[in-house]
Formats: C-alpha cells, sequence, structure tokens
C-alpha cells in the first residue's frame, strides 16, 4: 500500500499524516470504483478521463500557489473517487472561474467548470467549506438577490457583515475598521449607492428559489 | 439603430461613472440604447457558485425579456455577458428548461466587441474632436469576456484586440502587454484579501513595466479592484479609465464630466492635465 502511495506524491503526504490507515487504504484504492467518476463526468460532460497529467491547468492556473489540492490534482482525484478531499479542500473555493485551465487544457478536459461543480456539490453537502468567508459571501449575494433581484453593494456587504461568523472574524482580525473606512470613503466618492433599486418581478424571482429548494407550486 | 440594454447591478452602484459615460458616448454614436424592461440580477459567480439551476435561470428572465423587446442585448459588464451567453448555449442546447419562452435568436453582444467592429470604429473616428495623442495606456480585458472561448466566442482569446483598436481609433496609444487576461482576483478579496492583493499588485507592476500612463477597462469589477487597491506608497499610481470615459473625452473635449473622474479613488485628472485633455 504505501509503495503504491509513493507514485501519487503530493497527495498522499496529507493522507500520511492526518489519516489512519483504514482510511488511507480507502482512499489511495478509491472504494466506490468508477462511480464517483462517472457522476461527476455526466453531471459535467467534462472528459476527466481523457487527462493525461500534463499539468498544464496548473501551471496557467493563477493561484494555484494559494490551493491545497492543484487544478490537475482535483482532475486525478476525481478518477480515484475521493469525494471528500475535494469537497474539503480549499481549492474549489479559493478558484476564481478564470476558465485559464479549461482554456489551455490540451484534451479540453473543462477543469474550471468540473471545480465549480464541485463547489456545488459542497454546498448542498454537509461538509464544512474550507474557505467559510468566501462561502457566506456567495450566500449572502444569493440571499440578497432573493430580496431584491438585484444587487446593491451597500447592502450587500452589510448583510454579509451581520454574518455572525465573518464578524467575528473580522473583529478578531482587525480588519473590520479598515473595512469601515474604505466603505466611508466609497460612499464619500458617491459609489455607494445606499436605496436599493428594486427589480418588479420578485414574484417570478422568489419562483426560481422555491423551484431550487426542490418546492412545487 | 436599437439595442436593448442589460446595465447589470454594479453599473447602479460603484460604477456609476461607467454607467453615465455608456449613456454619453451612445448618444454621442446615435445608437439607441433601450433599457430591458425590469431587469433582474444575472446572478453573478455566486449563483454559478452555489447552484448550477440559479446559473441558468437567472440569466434567463433577462433574455426572455429582451426577445419580447425583439432587439440583441449588448451588455457592458464582462461577467454579465458571459453569464446571459453560457444560460442562452444551455438554453440553446437543451438542456436547461426556463419558465419563460426563449428562442435564443436574438444575440448577445458584449459592448467592446461591439463598438471593435469596423463600422462602427469608422463612425468612432469620425466623432473623435480631439485625439487622445501622447496617451500611453494598456488594455486590460480580464477574464470574463474572453473566456471560455467556446462561450464568448472570442478566437483571439490569448492576445484580444477590441479594446485596442477602440482606443487607438480615438488617438490613445496602446501598448503591448502580457497581462491583458490575467484575471485580477474577481471577488476573492472579500474572503481572501491576500489572494487578491497579490494578483491586483501583479496587473499594476506589468502596466508600470509596460511604461502606460493608465489602465483601460471594460469591466467594472476589474476597473474596482485595480483603481481601489494601489496601496503600494513606494510607486507612483496609476489611473485605471473605462474604455468609454476616453471615448467621451476624444469625442467632447471640455465636456468630459467631472463627476466621473470624481468617482475614481485613484485621481485621473492630475495625468489628463499634463496631458493637456482636461483643463
Ligand atoms: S491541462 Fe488537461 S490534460 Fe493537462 S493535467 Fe490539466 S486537465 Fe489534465
Ligand atoms: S478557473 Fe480556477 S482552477 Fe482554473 S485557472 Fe482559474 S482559478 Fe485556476
Amino acid at each position: 500500500m504505501i509503495a503504491m502511495a509513493k507514485i501519487f506524491d503530493e497527495a498522499d503526504e496529507i493522507l500520511l499524516l492526518n489519516q489512519d490507515t483504514e482510511d488511507k487504504a480507502r482512499e489511495i484504492i478509491g472504494d466506490r470504483g468508477n462511480h464517483f467518476l462517472k457522476r461527476i463526468e455526466g453531471e459535467t460532460a467534462a472528459n476527466i478521463s481523457a487527462c493525461y497529467q500534463c499539468h498544464r491547468c496548473t501551471n496557467a492556473c493563477p493561484v494555484s500557489h494559494y490551493m491545497d489540492v492543484k487544478p490537475h490534482q482535483v482532475i486525478r482525484y476525481i478518477q480515484f473517487g475521493w469525494r471528500e478531499k475535494l469537497l474539503k479542500s480549499s481549492t474549489i473555493w479559493v478558484c476564481l472561474s478564470c476558465e485559464m485551465c479549461t482554456t489551455f487544457c490540451p484534451n479540453e478536459v473543462q477543469v474550471a467548470e468540473t471545480i465549480i461543480h464541485l463547489r456545488n456539490m459542497a454546498a448542498h453537502s454537509s461538509v464544512a467549506p474550507r474557505e467559510k468567508q468566501v462561502a457566506l459571501f456567495h450566500q449572502a449575494f444569493l440571499e440578497s438577490l432573493q430580496y431584491f433581484g438585484r444587487v446593491n453593494e451597500f447592502w450587500l456587504m452589510v448583510a454579509l457583515h451581520l454574518k455572525p461568523i465573518v464578524l467575528k472574524e473580522k473583529i478578531q482580525t482587525g480588519t473590520l475598521t479598515e473595512e469601515m473606512a474604505l466603505g466611508f470613503r466609497l460612499f464619500r466618492k458617491g459609489k455607494l449607492k445606499l436605496i436599493p433599486r428594486r427589480c418588479k418581478a420578485m414574484g417570478e424571482i422568489r419562483k426560481l428559489y422555491r423551484q431550487e429548494r426542490g418546492e412545487m407550486d | 439603430m436599437k439595442l436593448a440594454f442589460y446595465p447589470g447591478c454594479s453599473l447602479e452602484g460603484m460604477a456609476n461613472d461607467y454607467s453615465q459615460s455608456i449613456t454619453a458616448v451612445f448618444r454621442n454614436l446615435d445608437i439607441e440604447l433601450v433599457e430591458i424592461e425590469d431587469w433582474s440580477c444575472c446572478g453573478a459567480t455566486a449563483a454559478h457558485s452555489l447552484s448550477e439551476l440559479m446559473a441558468v435561470t437567472l440569466p434567463a428572465r433577462n433574455l426572455a425579456q429582451a426577445e419580447k423587446m425583439g432587439m440583441d442585448i449588448v451588455s457592458p459588464c464582462a461577467n454579465c455577458y458571459n453569464r446571459l451567453r453560457a444560460s442562452q448555449i444551455m438554453i440553446q442546447k437543451r438542456i436547461f428548461d426556463v419558465p419563460w419562452k426563449i428562442t435564443g435568436k436574438i444575440e448577445v453582444h458584449d459592448m467592446t466587441r461591439f463598438l471593435a467592429d469596423p463600422d462602427m470604429l469608422e463612425r468612432i473616428m469620425t466623432r473623435v474632436r480631439k485625439p487622445l495623442e501622447g496617451l500611453k495606456v494598456v488594455c486590460y480585458y480580464g477574464c470574463q469576456m474572453v473566456r471560455p472561448p467556446r462561450i464568448t466566442g472570442y478566437t483571439d482569446y490569448e492576445n484580444p484586440q477590441t479594446l485596442d483598436r477602440i482606443v487607438a481609433a480615438v488617438g490613445a496609444k496602446a501598448l503591448d502587454w502580457s497581462y491583458k487576461t490575467t484575471c485580477c482576483g474577481a471577488s476573492i478579496g472579500i474572503g481572501r484579501r491576500d489572494i487578491q492583493e497579490s494578483l491586483t499588485a501583479r496587473l499594476l507592476d506589468k502596466a508600470r513595466q509596460a511604461n502606460a500612463e493608465a489602465v483601460v477597462t471594460s469591466c467594472p469589477l476589474c476597473q474596482a479592484n485595480l483603481d481601489i487597491l494601489q496601496r503600494n506608497e513606494t510607486e507612483s499610481t496609476i489611473p485605471v479609465f473605462y474604455f468609454t470615459e476616453l471615448l467621451r473625452l476624444a469625442f467632447e473635449p471640455g465636456r468630459a464630466s467631472r463627476k466621473w473622474f470624481r468617482m475614481h479613488i485613484t485621481d485621473p485628472v492630475p495625468l489628463l492635465r499634463i496631458k493637456e485633455l482636461l483643463r
């Protein structure tokens, strides 16, 4: 088992450190067989099996430095069926959807779309997001869209900072005052509009939200 | 000529200067922009991060509204353009169905490509009253407008030319640089300030290395990032313009609104004074 693990160099470092043997064995072999791979390929129409690990996606990625699982590894992990490891990764939240990886992949593997799909999966799973602040921002964005149909930057930031986790961290790291100063500066420049414009057809938009939650009407 | 205009949320707030300059420039060009009736947000990155369904249906509502008006859409925001196109393609391929009637027959234009069309460039050139001679800029496209090419339709996605052509048409010098389409970090700064700052600082550095006096962009989020995050005290600041602001400067010398420039965090007025483009 350990000999095998050596082949998958970066990956197993985390493995050896963090997991007991049983887990390790399961993840290396990938006890789902092809199931996870097939599922992701089916849902995203991304040709994940075509990847030959050339690292071009990772080299093109502007933020691969900040990722724990690099883009080419994401593709490999899917082939292995390592779902939890992917959903727990910071990669799926750090990715900027800049589409460099997809554009320059020689095999047309849709790397960016795959990562976004994993982010979708993580958002609907019980796995806690590794980058909470980023995840909460997306959530706050969709929430404020639900109220106005459009997004007003001022109210979005207010809603985000009212989230206890965000507020706590901003106070702890001392960035709150800094951000309020920036907000005030933007306001003085006339960049922030305090009164949100509302889309009139809110009924239609709320209906989308109900559909998203699987409610029928 | 009439076009359905999809402004997008940021043009109502942070990018109000962009919005006003677009209105002014299109009036100069005799093209009528009709705002899409009761448009709603395209969902931006948040929708496609959290739910594929929302990512397709939210833009689709605007496509349906524009189809009712029977006009092609023009979008000034790179992200809106990308989301609208992506949604349109998904619906055309019948991967998703939406509660509105969408034929997918109308076209979605991104504003820069629309204006970089040869006919339009000619029209722009005839309107120029004071060429922006001596102004050296780099054009910054960002990601969402050009990538992925199968959605945006750009063929020169590694070295796009639309903004360069427009800027050259009004007499400014568009310099060559290698960071035209490198990501500025989008909204990652809200959760991870460190990543945002490193990406933005690199772009600004490279612009300076190319000897640019200003950056020209068409994306509200790119403009905000590059304009606000000029922290480095040792380096000179570099103004970040919307391309429409430069067009207006060339079309109506003396009448280009100071109000827009006052909305910038990095003050562009000193540069424009040196270049004698503004009194
Ligand atoms: S660029 Fe494509 S083929 Fe190369 S490692 Fe990345 S996904 Fe695999
Ligand atoms: S889309 Fe994500 S993974 Fe791909 S290059 Fe951009 S940041 Fe990297």
